[in-house]
C-alpha cells in the first residue's frame, strides 16, 4: 500500500490562526476552554451554519493559501473528504435540547452536517467517511485517506478535524474531559497526496479519477503504516496507554491475551498520553492534535513526520511525507 | 461474517428473519419517553431489552450487548483480542445520555457517555476487544461506512477479526427533530408505492463479525465491494440528481468485480419518502443499466421503522440471508406501484429467488452515500 503525502495544512486554533500561532500556544491560560470564532462571512448560503461548520470551512481556506491552491484544485469528485471530531456536534446538541429545536437546526445536530456544509462549499463529490473520537479517530482518518488514495478511489484526500467545547464545556468536565487542562478549540485541515506522486513532484491532478478503474478486491496484507500497541504485560491499567513501541508488537507472534475486566462504560475519555511524544502537546485539541503535530513538525523542517495518537486509553499511530516547502519562519516557542 | 441483531421485529438474527419473511410490523405507540406534544407518536421500538444492569445502562450500550450476545452465540470470538477491531456506525451516539446529563446537572455518569464514541469503547470494553475502536456518524449510511471500514483493517492487515456494525435508538431527541422536519407519516410507510407519504423511525442495533477469506469461523457471506461518496448538494436533502449515490454503486461494483447484470437483489434505502424513492430509482437506472427493471428490489424499513445507523446493517445481513435461504422478503407497504418508479418491487409475499450478489444502498443526512455490494453463502 502506498504512503501519503500532505500537500497543503490549514491550521486554526484557540491559540491563534495559522501555523505562526502554535509557537505561543502554551502553557495555555486560565479558562476552561480557549474558544476560537470563525470569520465574519456574508451572504446567505453560510447564513444558517453552526460555528463548527464556519471554522471546518475556514480551514479549508487557510489550506488552500497555505497550497497555492485554487477552490477549483479540490473541487470535484477526486477529492475525498475524510471528517473527524470528538465533540464538535455537542453545542448544535445542546442547543436543540434546549431550544425547543426546528427543522432548519435539527441537521445540523448531525455530525455530518459539517462535513456537509465543507462539499457543498467546495464542491466535493468524493468518498466520504466521517469518524467519531479522538487523536486515535484522526490517525484512523489519516489510514482510511491512505486507502482511499492507494486504490485510485481519489486523487487526493481532505482530512479534516474540528473541536469546539465552549458551549459543552460544563459537560465535558463533568465527563471528564478537560479536567485537568484548558480544551483548545481548533479546526485543522490537510490535503493528502499519494507519496509516489508528491515524489514525482506532480501538480494536484483535477480530474477525478476513473470511476471503472476496479480496485483490488483483496488486497494482500501487508505491513501497515499504522500499528496499534498492546499492552506486552497483563493486568495493564485500563485507561493506561501502553508503552510497547506498535512495531515491536506487531512483528511479535500474538501472545495469550491478558485477563481484562470490562471498563465500566461511564469511563471518562482518556486524553492525556505521557508516553506519546508528537501529538502530546496539542492534546488538548482532542481530534485536531495530530493534525496540529503534523504542522508543527513540517515547520520545523521535518519531512517525514511520525504521528501518535491517544484516546481512551487507545494509541494509533501513523507515518506523513512532507510534499512542497516547510514554513521555515516558525519556530517553537 | 456471521451475524447478531437486536430489532423492533425480533430480538436475535432468527426471530428477525422470521418476522421479515412472515411479514411483522414492528411500529407501535412509543411508550418509553414523552411524544404526547408530537404529531407522529409511533415507531419501532423494542418493548423488551435486556434488564439494565450496574456496569450497562445506557440504552445504545444494552442494545449493542444484545446485538453481541447475538452474534457470540452463533460465532465465538477466537481471535488474540489484540488483533479485533470494533467498528461501529451511529446516527445519534450517546446523544440520549446528553439530553440525560443536562436534565441533571449535578450528574457524572450521562456526562460521561454524552459523547458518540462511548458506546463502542463500552462495547469494547465488554468484548474484551483491544485492537481499533472506530466510530462511523455518516448519519443513516453509518452502518454500511463501517462494514466498508472494518473490510478495509482486514485487507490491511491490521486485525484478524472485526466486529462491525451499526445501532441507534429512538429517543425523544430524533424523535423531535424528524417531526419538526415533517418527514414523519401518520399513514403506513410504503416504501416506492405511489401513496407514500413518508418515514417512521426506529431503533435497533446489528453487528457483523468479519474476517478475511479463509478465516472465517461460520461464514454468512461476503462483502466483495464497498465505497462512499458525497453529494456535496444540501445540508439534509438527498441531491435529486443523485451524483454521490451512484458514484458510490459504481465504485462499490468495480471494487466487487461486478457489473450490473450480475446483481441478484437490491435492498434499496427505502424510506418512503417522495424524494428519496425518485432518486433511488432514477439512480439504480444510470448504474444497473437494464437489469434496473428486472431486478428483485425490496425494502424493509416499514416494519422496523428507520433504524438510522443500524438500517444498512441490517439491509446487508437480509442480503446475505436472503441467499442462504433463496427467499426475497417482501416490501410492507407496498401495494400500488409509483408509476414514476417502475423497479420490480417484492410485494405482498416473500419471492423464492438464487441469490448470489447483492446491492444495498444507503443515504444519509449531510450528503452520505454508500453502497455495498455482497456475495451470500448458500445454506
Amino acid at each position: 500500500m502506498s504512503g501519503f503525502a500532505v500537500r497543503a495544512l490549514g491550521v486554526v486554533t484557540g491559540w491563534g490562526r495559522g501555523i505562526e500561532a502554535l509557537s505561543a500556544a502554551r502553557p495555555a491560560a486560565s479558562p476552561a476552554v480557549l474558544a476560537v470564532q470563525p470569520s465574519v462571512r456574508t451572504g446567505e448560503r453560510l447564513r444558517r451554519a453552526t460555528r463548527e461548520c464556519l471554522l471546518a470551512v475556514d480551514a479549508v481556506d487557510a489550506l488552500l493559501e497555505d497550497g497555492g491552491l485554487s477552490r477549483e484544485d479540490i473541487a470535484g469528485p477526486g477529492t475525498a473528504l475524510v471528517y473527524v471530531t470528538a465533540a464538535a456536534y455537542g453545542a448544535s446538541n445542546r442547543a436543540f435540547i434546549g431550544g425547543g429545536g426546528g427543522a432548519l437546526h435539527f441537521p445540523y445536530t448531525a455530525p455530518s452536517a459539517v462535513p456537509a456544509e465543507v462539499a457543498i462549499e467546495f464542491g466535493l463529490h468524493g468518498p466520504y467517511a466521517v469518524l467519531i473520537g479522538g487523536a486515535t479517530a484522526t490517525i484512523d482518518a489519516m489510514e482510511h485517506a491512505r486507502v482511499l488514495l492507494s486504490r485510485g478511489a481519489c486523487a487526493r484526500a481532505l482530512v479534516l478535524a474540528v473541536e469546539t467545547f465552549q458551549e459543552c464545556a460544563d459537560v465535558l468536565a463533568r465527563g471528564g474531559v478537560g479536567c485537568d487542562a484548558p480544551l483548545v478549540e481548533a479546526a485543522v485541515a490537510a490535503l493528502l497526496v499519494r507519496a509516489d506522486a508528491a515524489e514525482r513532484g506532480e501538480a494536484l491532478e483535477r480530474a477525478a479519477p476513473a470511476e471503472s478503474a476496479a480496485r483490488e478486491r483483496v488486497a494482500p496484507p501487508e505491513p501497515a503504516a499504522r500499528e496499534r500497541a498492546a499492552p506486552a504485560e497483563p493486568a495493564a491499567p485500563e485507561r493506561a496507554v501502553p508503552e510497547a513501541p506498535a512495531a515491536r508488537e506487531r512483528a511479535a507472534p500474538p501472545e495469550p491475551a491478558p485477563p481484562e475486566s470490562a471498563a465500566p462504560e461511564s469511563a471518562a475519555p482518556e486524553r492525556a498520553a505521557p508516553e506519546a511524544p508528537g501529538a502530546r502537546e496539542f492534546n488538548d485539541t482532542l481530534a485536531c492534535a495530530p493534525l496540529i503535530a503534523l504542522a508543527s513538525a513540517r515547520a520545523r523542517g521535518e519531512r517525514r513526520i511520525d504521528l501518535r495518537g491517544a484516546w481512551r486509553g487507545r494509541e494509533a499511530t501513523t507515518t506523513v511525507g512532507v510534499q512542497g516547502p516547510a514554513h521555515p519562519g516558525w519556530r517553537e516557542g | 461474517m456471521a451475524a447478531g441483531v437486536v430489532t423492533p421485529i425480533g430480538a436475535d438474527l432468527e426471530s428477525f428473519w422470521s418476522g421479515l419473511l412472515t411479514g411483522v410490523d414492528g411500529i407501535t405507540t412509543i411508550e418509553r419517553f414523552r411524544v404526547d406534544d408530537l404529531k407522529v407518536r409511533r415507531g419501532g421500538e423494542i418493548k423488551k431489552l435486556a434488564e439494565r444492569t450496574a456496569d450497562v445502562s445506557c440504552r445504545a450500550t444494552r442494545l449493542l450487548t444484545g446485538a453481541a450476545d447475538d452474534l457470540l452465540a452463533r460465532a465465538p470470538l477466537d481471535a488474540d483480542p489484540r488483533r479485533v477491531a470494533i467498528v461501529l456506525g451511529t446516527a445519534l451516539g450517546g446523544v440520549e445520555e446528553l439530553e440525560l446529563a443536562l436534565d441533571d446537572p449535578a450528574e457524572t455518569s450521562h456526562a460521561a457517555r454524552a459523547l458518540y464514541d462511548a458506546p463502542a469503547h463500552a462495547l469494547a470494553a465488554r468484548l474484551g476487544a483491544r485492537g481499533p475502536v472506530m466510530t462511523v456518524s455518516t448519519a443513516c449510511a453509518s452502518g454500511a461506512t463501517a462494514l466498508g471500514l472494518g473490510a478495509d483493517l482486514l485487507r490491511a492487515g491490521t486485525v484478524d477479526r472485526v466486529i462491525a456494525g451499526g445501532y441507534d435508538i429512538l429517543c425523544r431527541f430524533v424523535m423531535r427533530g424528524f417531526d419538526a422536519l415533517r418527514s414523519l407519516t401518520r399513514e403506513r410507510v410504503r416504501p416506492f408505492d405511489r401513496r407514500r407519504s413518508g418515514l417512521l423511525l426506529g431503533e435497533a442495533a446489528a453487528l457483523v463479525m468479519m474476517a478475511r477469506d479463509g478465516e472465517a469461523p461460520a461464514r454468512l457471506g461476503r462483502l466483495l465491494g464497498h465505497a462512499s461518496a458525497g453529494d456535496g448538494v444540501h445540508i439534509s436533502a438527498p441531491d435529486p440528481g443523485g451524483r454521490g449515490l451512484a458514484l458510490a454503486i459504481r465504485q462499490a461494483m468495480a471494487e466487487a468485480g461486478v457489473d450490473g447484470s450480475a446483481i441478484d437483489l437490491v435492498s434499496a434505502h427505502g424510506t418512503a419518502t417522495q424524494l428519496n424513492d425518485r432518486v433511488e430509482t432514477r439512480v439504480l437506472r444510470d448504474t444497473l443499466g437494464p437489469r434496473a427493471m428486472t431486478v428483485p428490489v425490496h425494502a424493509i424499513k416499514a416494519g422496523l421503522g428507520h433504524t438510522m445507523g443500524a438500517a444498512a446493517t441490517l439491509e446487508a445481513i437480509a442480503c446475505l440471508l436472503a441467499a442462504r435461504h433463496g427467499l426475497i422478503p417482501h416490501t410492507l407497504g407496498f401495494e400500488e406501484p409509483d408509476p414514476e418508479c417502475g423497479l420490480d418491487v417484492v410485494a405482498a409475499v416473500p419471492r423464492a429467488a438464487r441469490v448470489r450478489v447483492s446491492l444495498s444502498t444507503s443515504l444519509g443526512f449531510g450528503g452520505c452515500n454508500a453502497a455495498l455490494v455482497l456475495e451470500g453463502a448458500a445454506a
